[in-house]
Parts: structure tokens; C-alpha cells; sequence
């Protein structure tokens, strides 16, 4: 069923071993609370020189139910991306976890602690419906219901100033939607540049054959 | 003269023998202490203080500190009988441990997004019996509305045994490890809101350890045990720390009438942000992820 054209963009499946690993580590973060104060958003430890709180935030979770819903929604998305083979999934990672540090840092001054891996996770939904699209079939309608379903999420987010996990969680902590933009604006970026990359190859092979 | 001598020695064999078995018989004892009932309430035969209806000024600013020692009759020693003196009270809660304790007290107070710093007070703010009084100049100078106070207490017993008769040999003492030590420790964490003066909540640990010793290195083996007592009563303590917090965030929801819950201009619930997935984002990615699967076992 995988559409012919789609193969272009494809590396061979496999299992997918980052995404077992990045839960792996949630997974141990949450369960070593020494380990997770150590590596929480912590907007003091990062003014006296802890970088990498800023990435590693995104990590920690702040209870089970947190860790629950980041856990399984990273588990669908990342287990697809890597099975279809979609390529730089490991990259998009790594520079969705610091775009959204940078950015919390940067625009959300008022809030001190963040965990949380669900700004990663909107990056690898939004990463998977961008290669969808480029795909044929039913496979990139699928992918575009979900884009449209996810940016009319963000837009709910945002508009009212209301998150859905606010209106039905118990949880204490603040919703952030400004990681699911700056996760989402990362898969973009990546996605944009790699076409980019691809169509500069194809124009250079056009040139010289 | 023979009658004599025969007597001298029988009575030298006796009062040997008399020894050896007290000396099998010695025991003796060793209590640090100290006490948030002593510091919170020195020389008041009534210690009643009401407390008030606590208002939480969201988030909470926290304070952690050990209860200072120093109180007379807290640190005590005794023994009785036996060959070397008494070599307890080697208490191994050290400057560095304690503040790593504190430290991961502070680990799980930060989990929490209703608190907003946590600041390490040093051991010499806090007077020996300061009181409340004391707090409320610690609440002036650090800013905190709510303080953990630390205590422990641990008592070490030293008994001989009786392979002790062996130190008649001299070596005995040197490598037969008759010395039996119980080494019994106990942490405390008291929360207190500082202005209501009322006990929000508490979480021990508790350790029991028992070990022996020979002659020689009872004092090291003590001292080790000390820590090591320390060591599991910490590891105690932050777990049903950690329960303990939990449980009070429930029990400030449930019982609004005891606690009074007052949000600083500008805070929302946060302080603390959490990037999360909502349940119709899941819901939707399930189905995506449902029909990635149908459709793979088409192919």
C-alpha cells in the first residue's frame, strides 16, 4: 500500500530504536527524581550555567498522568516516523528539545520549571503529516486530517488562551502551548530545509549528469 | 605459710574469674538527639501554641533547616562494667550529609509547581530552643512562608558477649569480634507554615542496624554503622517524603476549611509549566496509528 513515489523519501524500515530509547529515558527520569531535579527546566540553574537544562526539560514529567498521555502520544508518532523510515528523525529530536528550551526561556520569563516532552512530541506529529503529504493515497489524506486536526487544536490553544488538557486535566502545572508551537515551527523548519536540500541535489544531477 | 599461699591463690583465680564474667556482661549506650518539640517549645511546661487556619500563598516560598543540637541533656552516653571503656557516640551525621539531605528534600519539594524557591538555611540561624520566635525572624530574612525542620535521633548499644573472655588472651581483643552493636536512627521531617504556626504535615525514616565489632575497632565500627544508619534512614525519609506531599496536595483540595489556598498576583497554577498532550490529540494520533497498522498488513 505504500505509495511508489513515497520510497524517495524513504530509508529502509527498522525498528524504531530512537524512540524506544527517548521513552526509555523519560521512563528512568521520572522513576529517579534525583535525576529529574537535575534535569528539569529550572530557569535559576540555567542562569548560573546549566544548559543543558534546556534541553533535557523536556524529559521530565511532572506526574504519572503527564508522563502517561507525552509517553504514549511519542510512542504512535515516533514508532510510525521510524517504521516508514522517514529520515533525520533522531535530528528533529534534538533541535525541537532546544528550540522549545530557547523559547520558554526567552518568552516565557514568568515560568520557572518546565518538564515535559509533548512540544517534542507536536514536532514528530507534525514531522510525520509533512512526509505524509508527500506521499500518494490514503496514507496522505490520513496525514493531512491529522495536520488540520492539529492545527485546529493549536488554534483552540491559543485563541480562547484555553488548553484542552486544562479544561479536562486535575494536573497543577500550566499548560504550555507556546512548546507545541515551537515543536511544530522545528518539524517545519526541518522538513522545509530537507526539501530544499533535495531539490538543490536534483537541480546540481540535472546540471551535471 | 603453704595454707596461705594456696588461700592468696585461690582468691586471686576467684576475683579473675569474677571479673571475666562481669567484663562478658558489659553494655553501654550512646543517644544523639534533637528535638523539634525542644526547639519549638523550650522550658514551657504547657508546649500548646494554637495554631491558625494556615493561608498558602501560592506558590509557597520553602525553607529547609536542620533543628539545632545543643539543647543540655540531648547528647548522652552511658555504660557499665566491661574491659575497654565505652566507645560510642561517634555520630557520623556530618556538615556534608546533612546538606545532602536537604538537598534532596529540596529535590522534592521542586517537583511541585505551588512552590516557587526552596532556600538551604544554615545551621547557625536557628538558636538552640529559638521557638517560633526564631522562625519568624528566618521567615523575615529568607522570605519563606513555609519551613521543613530536620531532626534525627540515634542510639547506639554496645554490648560484650561472651567471646569477650577471649581478650584475656590479649589477642582476643585484636580479632575475635565479641563486641555487639544495635545502632538504631530515626529522621524527622516536620513541615510548619510558619505564620499560622501550624504543622502541615510529617514523613520519618527509620533504620535499625546490627553489627559486631572486635575490641580494637568498636569505635570505627560504630562510627560506620552511625552513617550507615543515617544513610538508610535518609533514603526512608524522602520516599514517604514524597508521599507525604502528594498526600497533602489532596488533603489541601479536600479540606478547604483547613487550608486556606491564596494565589500571588500573576500566578496562575504555575511557576511550574508542563508540556503535555492532550486526550484529543492522543485520541486522533491513535487512529492514525491504527490505520498505519491496517494498512501495513495490507501490503
Amino acid at each position: 500500500m505504500l505509495p511508489v513515489d513515497a520510497k524517495t523519501h524513504l530509508t529502509p524500515a527498522h525498528m524504531p530504536v530512537w524512540t524506544l530509547a527517548i521513552c526509555a529515558a523519560a521512563l528512568l527520569v521520572f522513576f529517579m527524581p534525583g535525576l529529574g531535579a537535575l534535569l528539569v527546566y529550572d530557569r535559576a540553574a540555567i542562569a548560573q550555567g546549566e544548559l543543558w537544562r534546556l534541553v533535557t526539560g523536556n524529559l521530565v514529567h511532572l506526574s504519572v498522568t503527564h508522563l502517561a498521555y507525552d509517553l504514549a502520544a511519542f510512542l504512535i508518532a515516533g514508532t510510525i516516523i521510524e517504521m516508514r523510515g522517514y529520515r533525520h528523525f533522531a535530528l528533529l529530536c534534538t533541535s525541537a528539545a532546544m528550540l522549545i528550551g530557547i523559547a520558554i526561556q526567552g518568552l516565557k520569563p514568568e515560568l520557572n520549571f518546565y518538564g515535559g516532552l509533548s512540544g517534542v512530541v507536536t514536532a514528530a506529529i507534525t514531522y510525520l503529516c509533512l512526509q505524509g503529504l508527500t506521499e500518494k493515497g490514503t496514507w496522505r489524506w490520513l496525514c493531512a486530517a491529522m495536520l488540520a486536526g492539529l492545527a485546529a487544536k493549536s488554534w483552540v490553544e491559543l485563541v480562547p488562551g484555553k488548553s484542552l488538557l486544562a479544561a479536562v486535566s486535575t494536573e497543577a502545572f500550566v499548560p504550555v502551548p507556546l512548546s507545541h508551537l515551537t515543536g511544530a515551527a522545528s518539524a517545519i523548519l526541518l522538513f522545509v530545509l530537507m526539501r530544499l536540500s533535495a531539490s538543490m541535489g536534483q537541480a546540481k544531477t540535472a546540471m551535471h549528469p | 605459710m603453704k595454707t596461705t599461699g594456696i588461700s592468696l591463690f585461690t582468691a586471686l583465680a576467684i576475683s579473675l574469674l569474677v571479673v571475666a564474667l562481669f567484663g562478658g556482661c558489659a553494655t553501654g549506650a550512646t543517644k544523639n538527639a534533637t528535638s523539634v518539640v525542644d526547639y519549638l517549645f523550650p522550658d514551657t511546661k504547657d508546649p500548646v501554641v494554637t495554631p491558625g487556619i494556615p493561608v498558602l500563598t501560592l506558590p509557597v516560598r520553602v525553607g529547609i533547616a536542620f533543628v539545632p543540637s545543643g539543647s543540655p541533656g540531648r547528647s548522652s552516653r552511658y555504660g557499665a562494667g566491661g574491659f575497654g571503656s565505652f566507645q560510642g557516640g561517634n555520630l557520623a551525621l556530618t556538615e556534608k550529609k546533612k546538606n545532602d539531605l536537604m538537598q534532596a528534600v529540596a529535590d522534592r519539594f521542586k517537583k511541585y509547581p505551588f512552590v516557587k524557591d526552596i532556600e538551604i538555611i544554615p545551621s547557625a540561624y536557628l538558636k538552640p530552643g529559638g521557638s517560633f520566635a526564631n522562625l519568624d525572624q528566618i521567615r523575615t530574612m529568607y522570605g519563606v512562608d513555609v519551613i521543613a525542620l530536620l531532626s534525627y535521633d540515634q542510639v547506639q548499644f554496645t554490648d560484650e558477649g561472651t567471646l569477650s573472655l577471649t581478650y584475656w588472651t590479649i589477642v582476643g581483643a585484636y580479632v575475635i569480634p565479641a563486641e555487639k552493636n544495635d545502632t538504631q536512627t530515626m529522621l524527622d521531617a516536620v513541615v510548619y507554615d510558619i505564620p499560622s504556626r501550624k504543622m502541615l504535615f510529617r514523613a520519618p525514616g527509620l533504620s535499625h542496624i546490627r553489627g559486631s565489632a572486635t575490641l580494637v575497632n568498636q569505635s570505627e565500627q560504630l562510627r560506620a554503622d552511625s552513617g550507615k544508619g543515617f544513610d538508610d534512614a535518609s533514603k526512608e525519609l524522602i520516599v514517604n517524603l514524597d508521599e507525604q506531599l502528594a498526600h497533602f496536595r489532596e488533603k489541601v483540595k479536600e479540606r478547604p476549611e483547613e487550608f486556606r489556598v491564596v494565589n500571588s498576583p500573576g500566578y496562575s497554577g504555575g511557576g511550574s509549566g508542563g508540556g503535555s498532550i492532550d486526550p484529543v490529540s492522543l485520541l486522533l494520533l491513535s487512529g492514525l496509528g491504527g490505520c498505519f497498522l491496517w494498512m501495513r498488513k495490507r501490503i
